[in-house]
């Protein structure tokens, strides 16, 4: 929990620092010895390819705070791309009228799923991890259903746009993802919702019996998630132009990852957003230095694996120090 | 379970040398099993559409549809294979998930007589050696397919032109064909190859390699994908880094999605392999075989470059 | 010194122990002698745990030596510990709950057949006579230990470090969670594992427990050494002015001092805070339920065996957990409480039996835990004012005397005293006292705090009743109860047997009720 006390201040400056110092020692290693990897075309790049792992991954760290994880966000993203696609491909609608709708189905859809998760694991006390592998199910299949296996394409050129619009140089999408961010570091710590989410995650019994609903904050919790996939599956779209029912396959894994080097706990309660862009920051940074280097794409996977677990690790030390005070 | 197969077999055979109005009369239609890979592929999702459109023509065969979760479920492809063996079905039509770990299911039910069709991958010919079977294989020449769209890359670029290549999942027998063809095209056109990576044929992933390809090779002015889903990608990387026009791409497949970018020129070539016929294809030398012909080696089907209007 | 002088059979020099920011133990020597049993005494956070967790091989000392026997003995795991015949209850439960009682007992070495295969006849044979050796003989083996009750999982462990050979038994707080009863049978045990040659070191809050079965006992004060006496040279009042090295202003937590209020009788005039009419908590008996009432400025005990229903009680007058039936009347309008928040919506408080699990937000600040039961007030369209957490939480602290550096303090870093505290500051927020004061409800509220913290928390229930706060105390300790409350009911496997004035307290009077329904039964 963050907090402007200054004495917490410098001790949360230190537990994030581990991550800050890696991601820090990448860049400068990259930089090093692959001389386009600093310029400001390839940084917009990286920024740009980070995007869509960052809007998912900050709407995860929500699930995986107040104690769940979300399987299903990968699936039910590709099923919130095909509805809204759909939507926007309505002749019926004017372009400005298929947008709003079409974004809006996306919100939805996404909320939809991310509040059923958070119900049906909560209310009858099944594992998230369960039920959102269900989920993930449930929504691929769906999106599969939908569009009957069929790309679609050819969306309203205003819709197009956005995927590539930039300020000052740096993409429009990004900024998006960036801002969306920040609103979720507010929530959660300037807030009671976030307040609540945080608690649940370390003691769901004691917030019980201090007269609250847990069942609500996670329901809420998961939403947000989903709502968050919804806006990713706009911007996947606006980038690409295109809607499919398999994109996103294996995104959920991205994300977890970006979270959990962000030094999120697994078991909930512990954990910042800022964390979260640093972890999402990580990923894509190593993605493209290595290709940049020219480094072999199983290497590349293996170099991922490896910096997944150094996380971790990194993060069980820090649990410990943290738990001595 | 034998000898029905056989009985059905031997009637079948006899009727079209003999007297067929007397054998239909006798015997059930036959019924074929068509196993085919994940569903989810827009491309699988047409080629049995077009295999169940088939059946309902020819309507003298009973057509039983499978599919497996994703392309790698090697697994679940086998038991669908041994799930037909059990059902005692007179045919099976393949598009294996993997051209050597399917070939010991598909050898239980050759000797079960089951008659099988390879279609869209080919089965290695010397796993199937090893077994001592020799199944006919049904379909395109992915390398030759390849290294036509190729060659239009490099007659654009002339010799000396800078390309990569974005490869299918590594492993997949069509991805590795594509890519060989590919190769092909650059040695006879003698372009220089500046990278090749893979993007497991997906749009977005293919978007964020080659945008990162680019980078580290400013002067890239071809590329060549694997499939059309990954040419999206790599249009919208090209796109995003100002490089609209200076770029040309050549893809495989034909799908719908493409059509707009070949219209515009981004995409200056792509090859249509008539997935929607091949499994009909592979249906109709399933009923030869049935019908007592024997038939193996490859059977080539049609492959047709598409090209951009302009080109 | 009367003893006659034994060779020690565990010896420490200059034992140090540090943890970051705190000298945990500072240059203790201490010597046990063979066959004795020695108390370890001392407020919490006095060394007691630190000096067992290194005796347990689960902390290495950062300076000094111990020997066992006079051979050198420095653990570096508890298996070592085991080993050297070194064995420790500890406090938490340290027992798998989906196994067997016999898994668990023997887990260290299962009784095996060939291929390794466990001999499941050996296995309950041998758990059948340990399980007897604490008095637990009609406890199937085969039962799993999720299934057992806290007593019976404390007698379980203390089986468990007898099932191997050890001439060392460290037993910490063995008879907290124990009915006189069961704290009876254990001390039978121990005097027999004494004469059998044990040493025993014996950690306990109950000064009478030290009294009634140690030879010595040895005083820690902030990590140091005190002094060791044998107990038969010093006294309770000695022992406990040693322990705190002060006196304390309201004296003699145990003895049945009053705290300068009225007799009790004062509250007959006083308005019915909570009433609770026909109330059957879930697993109550068949029968018309429990009818009590509270009055305001009344502090009322709920005394009773383990098992009588005294924490169901107070759980399901709260809505912690669903109840069979009855009625809640608070300041004589019927109120609806199907959950915590309808309780505490209507006034009423529980804290909790488990303060770490049920309590606390153990990982987050005292800010966050004092103000999470009404977090309405400290927020505003649900953004939170920080600024206004942080001065209900210092001035909560100051009120309460909690020790705190700060607001942003974890509370997982608090003492069990002032981890209490915050607990009870969480229920004070927001509650002015006066005509709209609440129900408190209190469910074991000084377990595992030292004598210090509980003369504070005793004096403090003493404030806030005065403050016209209707307070209901369920405590096993009888002393407590006597020193606290107005009156006491007393409650006998789930019905209520009775009621007891101040006038009237007695520890036999309360305890042939608690008894009551177990000899008409039986």
């Amino acid at each position: 929990m963050p907090s402007s006390s200054s004495g917490v201040l410098v001790r949360r400056i230190l537990r994030e620092a581990g991550i800050g110092l890696a991601l820090l020692v990448m860049v400068l290693f990259f930089a090093a010895v692959a001389p386009s990897f600093t310029t400001h075309e390839n940084i917009a790049n990286i920024l740009t390819q980070i995007t869509i792992n960052l809007i998912l991954a900050t709407g995860m760290t929500f699930a995986i705070l107040v104690g769940g994880i979300d399987l299903s966000v990968g699936a039910v993203m590709a099923l919130c791309a095909v509805i809204a696609g759909t939507v926007l491909k309505q002749d019926s609608l004017s372009d400005p009228e298929a947008i709003g709708l079409g974004i809006l189905a996306s919100l939805l859809v996404g909320m939809a799923c991310g509040g059923l998760n958070g119900f049906v694991s909560s209310f009858w006390g099944i594992p998230a991890f369960i039920v959102t592998l269900g989920m993930l199910n449930i929504a691929r299949g769906g999106a599969l259903e939908v569009t009957n296996a069929r790309t679609i394409y050819d969306f309203p050129d205003p819709f197009n746009a956005f995927g590539t619009m930039s300020l000052l140089g740096v993409p429009v999408m990004f900024l998006l993802a960036l801002a969306l961010l920040g609103i979720g570091w507010l929530v959660l710590t300037r807030t009671v919702f976030g307040r609540m989410i945080y608690a649940i995650g370390n003691n769901e019994e004691a917030v019980r019996l201090s007269g609250h609903r847990p069942l609500v904050t996670k329901v809420l919790a998961f939403t947000v998630t989903g709502l968050f996939v919804g806006i990713a599956a706009i911007v996947y779209m606006t980038r690409l132009t295109i809607a499919n029912p398999i994109l996103g396959i294996g995104f959920e894994l991205n994300a977890i990852a970006a979270v959990i080097i962000g030094g999120t706990s697994l078991s909930g309660g512990r954990g910042s957003l800022v964390g979260t862009l640093l972890g999402a920051a990580i990923i894509g940074v190593l993605a493209n230095g290595l290709i940049l280097m020219g480094v072999s794409d199983f290497f590349r996977q293996i170099v991922t694996g490896v910096v997944i677990i150094l996380a971790v690790i990194l993060d069980s030390y820090r649990a410990r120090l943290s738990l001595r005070g | 379970m034998d000898r029905r197969t056989f009985l059905t077999g031997c009637a079948a055979g006899g009727a079209l040398a003999l007297a067929p109005g007397l054998a239909s009369a006798q015997t059930k239609k036959p019924v074929i099993g068509l196993v085919m890979k994940s569903l989810a592929n827009e491309f699988f999702k047409d080629m049995q559409e077009g295999a169940v459109k088939h059946a309902q023509e020819r309507g003298d065969l009973t057509l039983l549809p499978l599919g497996i979760q994703s392309e790698t479920d090697i697994d679940g492809q086998i038991a669908l294979v041994e799930n037909l063996i059990t059902k005692k079905v007179d045919a099976i039509v393949i598009a294996p998930a993997d051209s050597r770990a399917l070939i010991a299911p598909i050898a239980r039910a050759v000797k079960a007589g089951i008659k099988v069709v390879n279609i869209d991958v080919r089965f290695d010919p010397a796993s199937m050696r090893k077994h001592h079977i020799d199944i006919v294989f049904v379909g395109p020449d992915n390398r030759a397919g390849a290294k036509m769209s190729g060659d239009v890359l490099a007659k654009a670029l002339g010799a000396g032109g800078k390309v990569v290549i974005i490869e299918g999942n590594p492993g997949a027998e069509n991805g590795v064909q594509r890519k060989l063809g590919y190769m092909d095209a650059i040695a006879q056109g003698k372009l220089d190859l500046l990278d090749s990576r893979t993007a497991h044929w997906e749009t977005e992933e293919a978007n964020t390699v080659f945008s990162n390809m680019l980078t580290a090779h400013q002067d890239i002015q071809g590329v060549m994908a694997a499939n059309d889903s990954m040419a999206l990608g790599v249009v919208k990387a090209i796109e995003a880094a100002g490089r609209k026009g200076k770029i040309k791409v050549v893809s495989f497949d034909n799908i719908p999605a493409i059509q707009p970018l070949l219209q515009d020129g981004e995409v200056i070539a792509t090859v249509d392999q008539f997935g929607a016929q091949l499994a009909g294809d592979g249906i109709d030398a399933a009923m030869q075989e049935i019908a007592g012909k024997s038939l193996t080696g490859w059977t080539k089907t049609e492959l047709k470059l598409v090209t951009a209007p302009g080109s | 010194m009367t003893e006659p002088h034994r060779a020690p059979i565990l010896r420490l020099e200059g034992v140090t122990k540090r943890f970051p920011g705190v000298l945990a133990l500072d240059a203790i020597d201490l010597d046990f002698s063979e066959g004795e049993m020695h108390a370890l005494a001392g407020e919490n956070g006095a060394g007691k745990s630190s000096l067992i967790r290194l005796l347990a091989g689960i902390h290495r000392p950062d300076a000094g030596r111990m020997t066992l026997a006079g051979q050198p003995y420095a653990p570096h795991a508890p298996l070592d510990a085991i080993r050297a015949g070194v064995r420790v209850v500890h406090q938490e439960f340290n027992l798998l709950p989906a196994l067997s009682v016999a898994e668990n007992l023997l887990f260290e070495r299962l009784p095996r057949r060939r291929f390794g295969i466990v001999d499941r006849r050996a296995m309950d044979r041998r758990a059948e006579e340990l399980l007897a050796r604490v008095g637990l003989g009609d406890l199937s083996p085969r039962t799993p230990v999720e299934r057992l009750g806290i007593a019976q999982k404390q007698l379980v462990e203390i089986a468990r470090a007898l099932s191997t050979e050890g001439r060392v038994l460290v037993l910490d707080e063995p008879t907290a969670t124990l009915t006189p009863r069961e704290t009876d049978r254990l001390f039978a045990q121990i005097r027999q594992l004494k004469a059998g040659g044990m040493t025993l070191i014996y950690v306990s809050h109950h000064l009478a427990e030290i009294f009634a079965l140690c030879d010595r006992v040895t005083v820690l004060r902030n990590g140091r050494k005190v002094e060791t006496l044998p107990t038969a040279e010093t006294d309770p009042a000695a022992l406990v002015r040693a322990m705190i090295g002060r006196t304390l202003a309201a004296q003699a937590p145990i003895g049945g001092r009053t705290l300068g209020r009225d007799g009790g009788d004062g509250h007959r005039d006083r308005r019915e805070a909570l009433r609770v009419a026909g109330l059957r908590p879930i697993g109550a008996p068949e029968g018309g339920g429990l009818d009590f009432a509270v009055r305001a400025g009344e502090i009322v005990g709920l005394a009773g065996l383990v098992g009588a229903g005294r924490s169901e009680t107070v759980r399901a007058i709260f809505g912690a957990d669903p109840r069979v039936s009855g009625t809640i009347l608070r300041d004589g309008r019927p109120v609806r409480i199907r959950a915590p928040r309808d309780a505490i919506a209507a006034g009423i408080c529980l804290l909790t039996e488990n303060r770490k699990e049920e309590g606390l937000v153990l990982q987050m600040p005292a800010r966050v835990n004092t103000t999470l039961a009404r977090l309405g007030l400290v927020s505003r369209l649900g953004i939170l004012d920080r600024a206004a957490e942080r001065d209900a939480t210092l001035r909560l602290a100051g009120e309460l005397a909690t020790k705190l550096s700060g607001p942003e303090q974890k509370v997982i870093e608090l003492s069990g005293g002032n981890q209490q505290k915050i607990v009870l500051a969480k229920w004070l927020f927001g509650d002015g006292g006066g005509a709209s004061a609440q129900v408190l409800m209190l469910d074991e509220p000084t377990r595992g705090i030292d004598v210090g913290a509980k003369a504070e928390i005793y004096a403090l229930l003493g404030r806030l009743a005065e403050q016209g706060r209707a307070i209901l105390v369920v405590s096993s300790e009888l002393p407590e109860l006597m020193h606290l409350c107005d009156r006491i009911l007393v409650l006998s496997r789930g019905h209520l047997a009775g009621e007891v004035a101040r006038a009237d307290f007695s520890e036999e009077r309360i305890l042939s009720l608690a008894y009551s329904q177990y000899m008409q039964t039986d």
